[in-house]
């Protein structure tokens, strides 16, 4: 299954567009599946957990949920920043191996929904290595900008299984 | 009246399975009701005819027996499932002739019935997979053997007429069993929408907690304000009491199943045993008594297997040959008590210490009080089992029974006397869905440890901190040694104090294990509704969950036996450093 969408991902991108919810982490543009969205919120108290990898920050309580926060910007190697009062979790369902899941996602600053056209989307770049292209959707140039259109199944799916450190 | 016209099902099987189901796969509705309520009934059949194998001539369990068998059957022709219906059928048609009086039941009737319970309960949880199209086990063959094995029941009987039966018990009607079979006064709900409710009753009761705590609230001085806040509080815990109600079942059916399982075994292993059951309309959660079931089926082939004597040996001590074994439950302070009583031989507390000295669990010349040598049955590894038999004596079995007791934060205690008999004990709360716990504070943080595993709390003195290699390893409790966990270190929480005489210490235990928990200060009781982390937090250890508490963020609830692992981690670390 899984080298059957690599595969095709190298020939044609993986997504034929439609509405992307459009965040800023540093100066990069990513956009997520708006479907995938649930709720934006304000950055709240997070309760730690302890043994986990440093990007996921903890847990909050969403109106009784208990959900988990995954800072973004640690996730993909950015410097760690202090939340400021653009930063916003953005709640997304994510697909694990056995269910779907809500979490929070922790961003620098939500921008807006994007319609792209499936014209509008390029593959990503081969760079040889799979690693960065699995978490792509593609690249969509909209508005004199590059949006990077991210699966978050991908992204974070394979946190629920190695989120742990080993002790 | 009997049908002897039942066509091939074995090979008709699959083609009759798929038209038939076709009203079943309609109504999913009508359906859902036909397996609960079918389970149901089989569950009181079974019940019954096990009261009836000691009462063969009472007719008024006959007729118990025959009513389920008849709804059953009609609702099974109402949703078009042949195969049950003709099933029941036959069974019924035994059953009527039973309680006309023209057949006596006997031992091979009673074996017939329990058969044929399974192979409905079978055909009946088989349906959702069928209407979905999964393939399941085949039957009909199961099927095939027991309607000729009635049919020589019936065609046996009929030819030699019996003398009329004599009802020999005085049954007393039994008044909650009509007051649950009475439709009107239930309405079904899936569990699904009764948890979400139970969860937004949680979530309601902690935003009234939110609001008697702020600020402006109390510091007010207004009456008025003060009593209508106190109505919404009094209101938000009574509809807590009732929402949690709700998902409570009595633990019945639980009690239907071990004593199947003490009928059948007791038959197996010439050992034979009366179970009686009391209380069995104790309610508990529905959570709780799934997790029960498990444990209580092992505990009981335990019974069976160590505590019942042969029944040789019973008529050679004097006692009755026929065993018996109690089931029972009961509400106590606060919580749920389910025992298993039998009138066996009682642990052998010489043997036991015996085996355990043999079997490298103690040393030998350990001086141990004669509970704590029964305790030892709970130590993984242990057996007084010669040799292993079909039931038990693997040596796996009591230890993982009393780790899923704790799981459901019970515990098990033993009652025991040489030729007369041992209760098993298990003490429950009466929800797995809140806890009383401690709420404990670590630099920042805040963690809850459920007050069932806490022994006690203390500010130790800095003599009764005893270090190795230059850190705190152990405290001193009395005469006891108990070992440190620095929860802000082990959780690497930065702000944490760092002198364990300057936090507090809370010795909890797992196992009968002490670790003694360096936190900062204890912050007071409170019930809390545990909520899991999900699936990516599984692996953490020493956290059991979440809480929310009353600020509406959320304190992780501790885990003792995953605090004992990371405890015992830890030393090993500082030893090798």
């Amino acid at each position: 299954m899984q080298t059957m969408a690599v595969a095709q991902r190298k020939s044609e991108p993986a997504t034929t567009g439609g509405k992307f919810l459009t965040f800023a982490l540093g100066r990069e543009e990513y956009g997520l599946p708006v479907l995938k969205v649930r709720e934006i919120i304000k950055v709240m108290d997070i309760t730690h957990v302890p043994q986990v990898e440093a990007h996921v920050l903890g847990v909050i309580n969403l109106r009784g949920k208990v959900i988990p926060v995954i800072d973004l910007r640690r996730k993909f190697g950015f410097e760690p920043q202090a939340p400021t009062e653009r930063t916003c979790i953005i709640v997304a369902e994510v697909a694990l191996t056995s269910s779907t899941v809500m979490m929070g996602i922790v961003v620098d600053t939500v921008s807006e929904v994007v319609n792209v056209s499936p014209a509008e989307i390029e593959q990503p770049p081969d760079f040889g290595g799979q690693r960065a292209n699995d978490y792509l959707l593609g690249l969509a140039k909209v508005k004199g900008g590059v949006k990077i259109l991210l699966d978050l199944d991908r992204v974070l799916g394979s946190d629920g299984q190695v989120a742990i450190r080993t002790v | 009246m009997s049908k002897p016209s039942r066509k091939k099902p074995a090979k008709g099987a699959s083609v009759v399975i798929d038209d038939e189901l076709a009203t079943f796969a309609a109504d999913p509705e009508l359906a859902a009701m036909f397996v609960s309520d079918g389970l149901e009934h089989l569950g009181t059949i079974e019940q019954t005819i096990l009261k009836l194998e000691y009462a063969p001539n009472d007719l008024e369990l006959v007729n118990d027996l025959f009513r389920p068998f008849h709804t059953i059957k009609g609702n099974a022709g109402v949703l078009g499932l042949r195969s049950i219906e003709t099933f029941s059928h036959k069974l019924e048609t035994l059953l009527d002739l039973a309680r006309s009086g023209a057949h006596r039941i006997a031992s091979a009737e009673i074996e017939v019935v329990l058969a044929a319970v399974d192979v409905l309960t079978t055909m009946v949880k088989d349906l959702p997979s069928r209407a979905a199209g999964q393939p399941v086990a085949d039957q009909s063959a199961q099927c095939e053997r027991i309607l000729s094995a009635v049919d020589a029941l019936i065609a046996d009987e009929t030819k030699s007429p019996t003398p009329t039966p004599i009802v020999v018990a005085l049954q007393e009607p039994d008044p909650p069993a009509a007051a649950w079979l009475d439709e009107d006064a239930t309405i079904r709900v899936s569990t699904r929408k009764l948890d979400a409710l139970v969860d937004m009753v949680g979530e309601l009761v902690i935003a009234q907690a939110i609001l008697a705590e702020n600020p402006a609230l109390q510091r007010g001085n207004d009456d008025r304000l003060s009593r209508q806040l106190g109505q919404i509080r009094r209101i938000t815990g009574d509809i807590q009491r009732d929402a949690m109600s709700m998902r409570m079942v009595p633990i019945r059916r639980t009690f239907q199943k071990l004593s199947r399982l003490v009928r059948d075994l007791g038959k197996k292993f010439d050992k034979p045993t009366n179970v009686v059951i009391v209380g069995e309309d104790t309610e508990l959660d529905r959570k709780l008594v799934e997790q029960l079931t498990d444990p209580l089926m092992h505990m009981v082939r335990n019974t069976i297997d160590h505590g019942v004597e042969p029944q040789s040996v019973r008529a050679a001590a004097g006692k009755a040959e026929i065993a018996e074994i109690q089931l029972r439950a009961f509400h106590r302070g606060g919580g749920v008590v389910v025992e298993i009583a039998d009138d066996g031989a009682g642990l052998d507390t010489q043997r036991i210490f015996e085996r355990a000295v043999a079997q490298g669990l103690i040393t030998d010349g350990t001086q141990m009080s004669a509970a704590e040598i029964h305790q030892l049955i709970f130590r993984p590894g242990f057996s007084t089992a010669d040799q292993v038999t079909e039931l038990s004596g693997r040596g796996v079995g009591m230890d993982v029974v009393r780790r899923n007791i704790q799981m459901l934060r019970g515990r098990i205690d033993i009652q025991t006397e040489r030729g007369r008999g041992t209760t098993f004990s298990l003490r429950l709360p009466l929800t797995l869905a809140i806890v009383d716990g401690l709420v404990l504070s670590v630099g920042g943080d805040r963690f809850v440890i459920p007050t069932p595993a806490v022994q006690e709390s203390l500010r130790p003195q800095p003599q009764q901190v005893h270090t190795t290699g230059g850190r705190p390893s152990m405290v001193q409790v009395r005469d006891r040694l108990i070992p440190l966990l620095h929860l802000g270190h082990a959780f690497g929480i930065q702000a944490a104090r760092e002198e364990v005489s300057d936090g507090t210490v809370v010795i909890a235990e797992d196992n009968g294990r002490p670790v003694a928990l360096v936190v900062d200060e204890l912050l007071g009781k409170r019930e809390v509704v545990i909520r899991s982390l999900g699936e990516m937090f599984r692996g953490v250890k020493g956290i059991a969950g979440g809480a929310i508490l009353g600020d509406g963020r959320i304190g992780l609830i501790l885990d003792t036996g995953g605090l004992l692992a990371l405890a015992a981690a830890t030393q090993a670390q500082q030893r090798t450093v």
